[in-house]
C-alpha cells in the first residue's frame, strides 16, 4: 500500500510490517509485491535523478567558490614575485620615481606593532581565560558574551576608540596606539580559544589538584596550562595571524604608511603608477606569505601536540 | 583517633594551608585573574562608551536625523549615515546571495560528495585561505578585476533582458556590484570552513539510519546532514554577515566611493565602513571629525545588534540534532 509520490516504499514501523504479515496471507503479500516493487522503481528514479543533479550543482559551486581564491593567490604570486629581492626585504623605501627602494621600515614597523600588541593581549587572554575556566555565574556569563560581541566588532571601529583613546587626546599618532587597537582586536579571539583550549582539561585534574592542596596559581601551570598548551598554542597563533593582516585598526594610528605592511598596500596599491603597483604586490605577497605560514603553523603544531599528548 | 582530634586536626590542616597559600602569595594570582577579567570588561565598556561621548557632538548638531538622514555633504556641514547605511546592507546583502549559494554547495561537495584524497586537502587549503588579509582581496580586485568587470562582466549582466534594470548605467569597474565579489570573496573562506565542518560532525549512525529506509544519498544530505548541521552553519552565516557588514577597506579601494542613492549595482557607492576610511583624513575638527564616529558608532550598532541577533538563533535552535524526517517521506 504504497503511497505514490515521492515516498519511500517502506513500513512505517517494524511493528506495522509483523502486523501486516501476520493479518495477510502468503498469497496476498505476493500480490502486493510486484505493487511495491513499481512503485520504488519509480520514485527511485526519480530520487535518484534529482540527487545527481544536486550533485552537480555542488561539484559547480565548488567550482566557482574555489576559481576566485587560486586566482587571488595565482595573481599575488605572479605580479610580486618579481619584485621581491633581498634588497627589497632590506632597504627603506624611497620616493617614486626613484629607483631601488624597499619595504624594511614596513616590515619593522609591523613586527613592532603585533609584538607590543601581543605583549599586551597574550598575559590578559590566557588570565581572563582561566577566570572563566575556573568560575561560574553571571559575570563569566557576561564576559563571555562580551567577548562574543566584540569580536563581531568591525576592526575599523575599534581603530577609531584607539584614535580617540590614545591618539587624540596625546595629539600625536603613536605605534603604542597601533598595537593598544590590535590588541583589542585579537584579546576576545584569544580569550574564547584559549577557554576552549582550557576545557578540554578535564575537570577532575584541576579538582585534584586543588584537592592535594596545591595552591591554584600552582594547579593553573602544571595542570590547566600544560594540558591545554597544544590548543592555547593554535588559538593565539590564529589570532595573530588575523592581526598581522588588519589594516583598518592602523589606519588612523600609525604615522604613516610606510611604516606598516597593510597600511603600504592600500596606499602604494591604490596609486596610479606602476612602480608604486608593483611595491604593494611584492608587500601583499610578503604579508600573505607570512599569514600562510602562521596559519598552517598553527595546524601543524596543534596536530603534532596532541599526537604526542595521545 | 576519635572523631572530635580528626575534626581538630582538619582544622589545623586547614590553618596551616591557609597560611602557606597567603604567605606564598597564591593570592596575586587569584587578583591578577580578577584584573585581567575587570579590565576587558573595561576595554569593552571603553569602547562603547568613548564612541557615544564621540558621536555625540555630531547628534547633537544633526539631531537625531543623522541616523536615516541621505546627505552626506562636508562642504555644506550637512551630515548623514542614511544613504551609507542602505550601501553597507545592499553590499552585504548581494554578497551573501553569493555566498551562501555557493557556500554550502561547497561545504556539502567537500564534506559528502569529494573522494578523500580530494577532500583533505581541499579542506585544508580552505583554512589556510580563510587567514588571507582582507587587504590581498581588496588589492587582486582593484588590479585585476576591476578591468574585468568594465570590460566583460558588467556588460554581459547588462545583456541579459531580466536582470538589465539592477545592472543599468555605465559601467567602469569599480562598483556595489565589485565591492559585493570582493566580501563573497573574503568571507567564503570562513563560511566553507566553518559549515563543513558542522556538516562532517553530523553522526554516522543517523546518515545510516536514513540510507537503511531507502534514502538516496541526496535525500541523506537534505534531510539528515543539513538539519543536522543547522546550527554550525547558522553560526558561520552570522559570522560571514557580521564581518561583510563590518570590512571597510577592501570596500573602499573597489567600491567608488560615491555617497548618493545607489540606483544601479554597476553605480558607484559608499558604505558606512568605506566612508569612514574616506572621510576621516578630510574631516575638519569638531563636527566633521565627530559625525565620522557618528558613523562608526552605527556602525557598531548595527553589527551588534545582528551578532546579539545571530547568538539569540543558535540559543533557540539548541545543539545541533538530526531533523525528524518529514511524514511525507516515508509511505503510510
Amino acid at each position: 500500500m504504497s503511497r505514490a509520490g515521492d515516498s519511500v516504499a517502506v513500513p512505517a514501523a517494524a511493528g506495522d510490517l509483523d502486523e501486516s504479515q501476520a493479518q495477510l496471507g502468503w498469497a496476498a503479500r505476493e500480490r502486493r509485491r510486484p505493487i511495491i516493487q513499481a512503485a520504488a522503481r519509480r520514485t527511485l528514479r526519480r530520487r535518484r535523478l534529482a540527487g545527481k543533479l544536486v550533485q552537480a550543482l555542488c561539484v559547480l559551486c565548488a567550482a566557482i567558490g574555489l576559481a576566485p581564491l587560486v586566482a587571488l593567490v595565482y595573481y599575488t604570486a605572479d605580479r610580486g614575485l618579481p619584485g621581491i629581492s633581498l634588497s627589497f626585504l632590506t632597504n627603506a623605501p624611497v620616493p617614486e620615481g626613484v629607483p631601488g627602494g624597499g619595504i624594511s621600515t614596513a616590515i619593522a614597523g609591523s613586527a613592532e606593532i603585533v609584538g607590543l600588541a601581543l605583549v599586551m593581549a597574550i598575559p590578559v587572554g590566557l588570565l581572563a581565560a582561566l577566570f572563566l575556566h575556573e568560575r561560574r555565574g553571571r559575570l563569566a556569563a557576561g564576559i563571555r558574551f562580551g567577548a562574543d560581541m566584540l569580536t563581531g566588532v568591525p576592526s575599523i571601529v575599534i581603530g577609531i576608540f584607539a584614535y580617540a583613546l590614545l591618539v587624540r587626546p596625546l595629539h600625536h599618532f603613536s605605534d603604542l596606539a597601533a598595537s593598544f587597537a590590535l590588541a583589542v582586536l585579537m584579546l576576545p579571539i584569544m580569550i574564547r580559544a584559549d577557554e576552549e583550549a582550557m576545557r578540554t582539561v578535564a575537570m577532575d585534574l584541576w579538582e585534584a589538584g586543588v584537592a592535594l592542596g596545591a595552591r591554584r596559581s600552582r594547579v593553573a601551570r602544571s595542570v590547566v596550562l600544560r594540558g591545554a598548551l597544544p590548543g592555547l598554542v593554535t588559538g593565539n597563533l590564529l589570532a595573530v595571524s588575523r592581526g598581522v593582516g588588519e589594516t583598518a585598526p592602523l589606519l588612523f594610528t600609525v604615522a604613516a604608511p610606510s611604516f606598516a605592511m597593510t597600511l603600504l598596500i592600500y596606499t602604494d596599491g591604490t596609486q596610479p603608477f606602476p612602480s608604486d603597483q608593483q611595491t604593494a604586490w611584492a608587500t601583499a605577497l610578503v604579508l600573505l606569505m607570512f599569514v600562510l605560514i602562521l596559519s598552517g603553523l598553527a595546524r601543524v603544531v596543534a596536530w603534532r601536540l596532541t599526537r604526542r599528548a595521545r | 583517633m576519635t572523631a572530635l582530634s580528626g575534626a581538630a586536626s582538619l582544622d589545623s590542616l586547614k590553618e596551616t594551608l591557609r597560611h602557606r597559600h597567603d604567605r606564598r602569595g597564591g593570592r596575586a594570582y587569584v587578583l591578577a585573574r580578577w584584573a585581567a577579567a575587570g579590565l576587558f570588561v573595561a576595554v569593552l565598556l571603553g569602547l562603547v562608551v568613548s564612541i557615544a561621548i564621540d558621536s555625540s557632538q555630531a547628534i547633537a548638531h544633526s539631531g537625531i536625523g543623522f541616523l536615516w538622514s541621505g546627505t552626506w555633504n562636508p562642504a555644506a556641514n550637512q551630515y548623514g549615515a542614511g544613504i551609507l547605511v542602505v550601501g553597507t546592507v545592499v553590499t552585504t546583502g548581494v554578497a551573501m546571495v553569493i555566498v551562501v549559494p555557493v557556500g554550502l554547495g561547497m561545504a556539502a561537495f567537500l564534506s559528502e560528495l569529494a573522494p578523500r584524497w580530494l577532500a583533505g586537502p581541499l579542506s585544508m587549503a580552505i583554512d589556510l585561505l580563510a587567514a588571507v588579509p582582507s587587504i590581498v582581496v581588496g588589492l587582486w580586485a582593484l588590479l585585476v578585476l576591476s578591468p574585468v568587470f568594465a570590460n566583460h562582466v558588467e556588460p554581459f549582466f547588462k545583456s541579459i533582458p531580466v536582470l538589465e534594470w539592477l545592472f543599468h548605467g555605465p559601467a567602469y569597474g569599480p562598483s556595489i556590484l565589485l565591492a559585493s565579489v570582493v566580501l563573497a570573496v573574503m568571507t567564503l573562506p570562513t563560511v566553507v570552513a566553518l559549515s563543513r565542518t558542522a556538516l562532517s560532525g553530523v553522526a554516522l549512525a543517523d546518515r545510516e539510519a536514513a540510507m537503511a529506509l531507502g534514502a538516496t544519498h541526496w535525500q541523506v544530505i537534505r534531510e539528515v546532514v543539513f538539519p543536522g548541521a543547522r546550527s554550525g552553519i547558522a553560526a558561520s552565516l552570522t559570522l560571514a554577515v557580521g564581518r561583510a557588514l563590518g570590512e571597510s577597506i577592501a570596500v573602499a579601494m573597489v567600491i567608488g566611493n560615491n555617497p548618493s542613492v545607489p540606483h544601479s549595482l554597476v553605480a558607484p557607492g559608499a558604505t558606512l565602513g568605506s566612508a569612514i576610511v574616506n572621510q576621516f583624513a578630510e574631516a575638519s575638527p569638531g563636527i566633521g571629525t565627530s559625525s565620522v564616529i557618528a558613523l562608526a558608532a552605527v556602525l557598531l550598532v548595527l553589527t551588534l545588534a545582528v551578532n546579539a541577533g545571530g547568538q539569540a538563533m543558535l540559543r533557540g535552535m539548541g545543539p545541533g540534532r538530526p531533523a525528524r524526517v518529514r511524514k511525507t517521506r516515508v509511505a503510510q
